[in-house]
């Protein structure tokens, strides 16, 4: 064979091998892509040509990985497959990727500048979630803060499947093991007159509010719990005023440790003082600072409430408590209501423990309290009437000064009448001498 | 000796009822403010005792009140207008018991049916009955429902003031509780004013009561 014929039948096989191969390439990126279910486009596929590769990642700053791997069926079987990659990646320009994304200092930065475009269709969600303590947490740069995609996943989002998974324990992992052992926790996946309740059930999914501030959630409590408020009225004196001051975990987890938070409120606005409002005040001009770390005595609070009170009207600024756990695990050590603190002298007797713990607080602008510490004595001096004038407990924060002037007048009632009895004993024979001669005197 | 009436049937079921009841709510209170430190019957026994029994003695309050404000028996709590007169006659009173009883001075109080009152215990009543007893009653009713008298409560400046307000008061009545049974056995005899205060009759002088007879 001429030399001519074998170097053209040479660059035919390359180029059919080529070709074969090419196509061959191919048929195996369209079954590929024929695996991540028919509602797939091209355009999608063509996507899933590079992302449905296993092991596919990017990395950022210090060489972090972040895995760009998509799976095809599940995204195909996720809402968002009819709408395809595109609806959200829309920012990709095809003729220059990849390598012409903007580059982020985390795959973390990266994840949640990309949730960002589920507002896109999901304003009324985007809104909600821009109110919650989640965002606020993000906005204070803690990148630790869940975006829409921790808890509903980036490209396999099923409806319901958020509630399902309860994807809270990721960060409440203790949390969620005392809610799995409360009634709530035990109800779980079981049939029963009520759906247990599950996380967002109480706080919320995307609104989520922190639950120490205010009254909590006991609101959230009664909207299940109807009858409480009858049930408790069958043995509890004062219920609105137990149910509205002592936080439902407090009694119905019966081992926790509680504490008195007080909060600054408005008697004319009926609100709780928001930071927005007074903290600058309250730290620029009065003595916060001053405590130097220590906890606010009765004196420093009294200064505080003048402080606060100074450009209102006089008397319109006070402190409300309410009687709550010390912590969310704590919060969630729900038992039967059998177990439940039932001992009304738990709280209403010198030196119980809840009052041994004292917090004032005061709403931040993102809705978390600002706690400070305050001595528990705070509950029991003479101050207190006009600090404090919206929190007590009969027994509990009795005032002390009041003790000595019952002594007192015990002291004086009994001693008094003894002591004029006893001096009218001894003086009686010169008593009845006088009465003799004044008669005779007659 | 000869007898008037000073103590009409209404007046008398008013006062033992309202004793009865100021030493049971003066117990039960005790009981309620320390629990820590006394065991006469549960806190939630106590709480609803006092509560009971100070719906009673609102009621009762009401038989002493409706009983004077419609008989000519309210003479009894008229003040005395002239306060040189009242001054001079406390302390004549005062004196009396500091000093003369113990050299056997006869009481410079003279009783009749509309002066049963020495002018110390006219003060000290129209004080306690117009003033004290109502603002106990009306500080016990507030805490007895917080939440449904909040507004009231709020005007006074909160739940610590009317709960301040209604343990002084309670303190002062722990006090009246002692002296006052005492004073009523400074009588001719120990037992002269109670046995009065049961048959409505009160012992006195021939010369003290002239004109007053029932």
């Amino acid at each position: 064979m001429p030399a001519v014929t074998r170097r053209i039948l040479a660059v035919a096989a390359v180029a059919t091998a080529a070709v074969l191969s090419t196509v061959v390439f191919q048929m195996a990126r369209g079954a590929d892509a024929e695996k991540s279910g028919p509602a797939l486009s091209a355009e999608d596929q063509t996507c899933l040509g590079c992302h449905g590769q296993e092991g596919m990642s990017k990395t950022f700053g210090k060489g972090e990985p972040l895995s760009l791997h998509v799976d095809g069926q599940a995204f195909a079987a996720s809402v968002h497959g009819p709408m395809g990659c595109v609806a959200c990646h829309s920012d990709v320009d095809l003729s220059k990727h990849p390598g012409s994304e903007k580059s982020y200092a985390s795959a973390r930065a990266f994840s949640i500048a990309k949730a960002g475009v589920c507002s896109q269709c999901h304003e009324d969600k985007a809104k909600l979630f821009a109110g919650s303590i989640h965002a606020s947490v993000l906005r204070e740069g803690n990148l630790a803060a869940p975006v829409c995609t921790d808890c509903h996943g980036a490209h396999a989002v099923v409806r319901g499947a958020a509630e399902k998974d309860i994807p809270c324990r990721k960060c409440h992992q203790a949390i969620y093991n005392a809610y799995l052992e409360s009634p709530h926790g035990k109800a779980l996946g079981k049939p029963g007159p009520m759906k247990a309740p599950v996380c967002a059930d109480c706080h919320r999914a995307h609104d989520v509010s922190p639950a120490s501030t205010s009254t909590g959630l006991r609101h959230v409590c009664l909207n299940c719990h109807k009858d409480a408020l009858q049930a408790h009225q069958k043995w509890l004196p004062n219920t609105k005023l137990h149910l509205q001051v002592v936080s439902c975990p407090a009694c119905h987890a019966p081992t926790s440790r509680k504490r008195v938070d007080l909060r600054l409120y408005d008697l004319t606005t009926k609100r709780d003082v928001t930071a927005n409002e007074e903290q600058v005040r309250l730290h620029g001009s009065r003595s916060l600072n001053a405590t130097g770390g220590t906890p606010l005595d009765s004196k420093t609070l009294s200064d505080l409430i003048r402080g606060v009170d100074r450009d209102r009207a006089p008397g319109k600024i006070t402190l409300v408590g309410r009687l709550e756990v010390r912590n969310g695990v704590e919060a969630h050590e729900l038992t039967e209501k059998s177990k439940a603190i039932r001992d009304c002298v738990v709280c209403h007797r010198k030196g119980a423990a809840p009052f041994k713990d004292v917090t004032i607080s005061i709403v931040g602008p993102d809705g978390r309290p600002i706690r400070y510490e305050a001595q528990p004595d705070v509950l029991h001096g003479p101050r207190s009437v006009d600090a404090i004038s919206g929190f007590y407990a009969i027994g509990g924060t009795r005032i002390g000064l009041l003790d000595v002037l019952l002594a007192l007048a015990l002291l004086a009632g009994i001693s008094a009448p003894i002591a004029h009895l006893v001096l009218r004993r001894l003086l009686r024979k010169n008593r009845a001498a006088q009465q003799n001669s004044r008669a005779g005197g007659k | 000796m000869q007898k008037l009436y000073v103590h009409p049937l209404p007046v008398r079921i008013w006062h033992w009822i309202n004793a009865l009841g100021f030493v049971l709510l003066i117990l039960s209170g005790m009981q309620i403010r320390y629990a820590d430190a006394i065991h006469l019957m549960s806190f939630a026994t106590a709480v609803q005792t006092h509560n009971v029994l100070g719906g009673v003695l609102i009621l009762n309050y009401f038989v002493w009140l409706l009983f004077y404000l419609f008989t000519d028996k309210i003479r009894v709590y008229h003040p005395e207008l002239n306060p040189a007169k009242q001054f001079r006659g406390s302390l004549r009173q005062l004196w009396y018991y500091g000093y003369g009883i113990f050299k056997g001075q006869p009481n410079p109080h003279h009783l009749s049916v509309y002066h049963k009152f020495n002018p110390l215990q006219s003060m000290t009543y129209q004080i306690v009955m117009i003033l004290l007893v109502p603002m106990q009653f009306y500080t016990g009713v507030l805490l007895w429902d917080v939440n449904r008298f909040a507004a009231s409560i709020q005007m006074f400046g909160g739940v610590r003031v009317v709960d301040t307000v209604h343990v002084v008061l309670f303190i002062f009545f722990i006090g009246f509780i002692f002296i006052h049974p005492y004073l009523a056995s400074l009588g001719h005899t120990s037992l002269a004013h109670f046995k009065a205060m049961i048959t409505g009759y009160e012992e006195v002088d021939d010369d003290s009561g002239r004109g007053q007879r029932r």
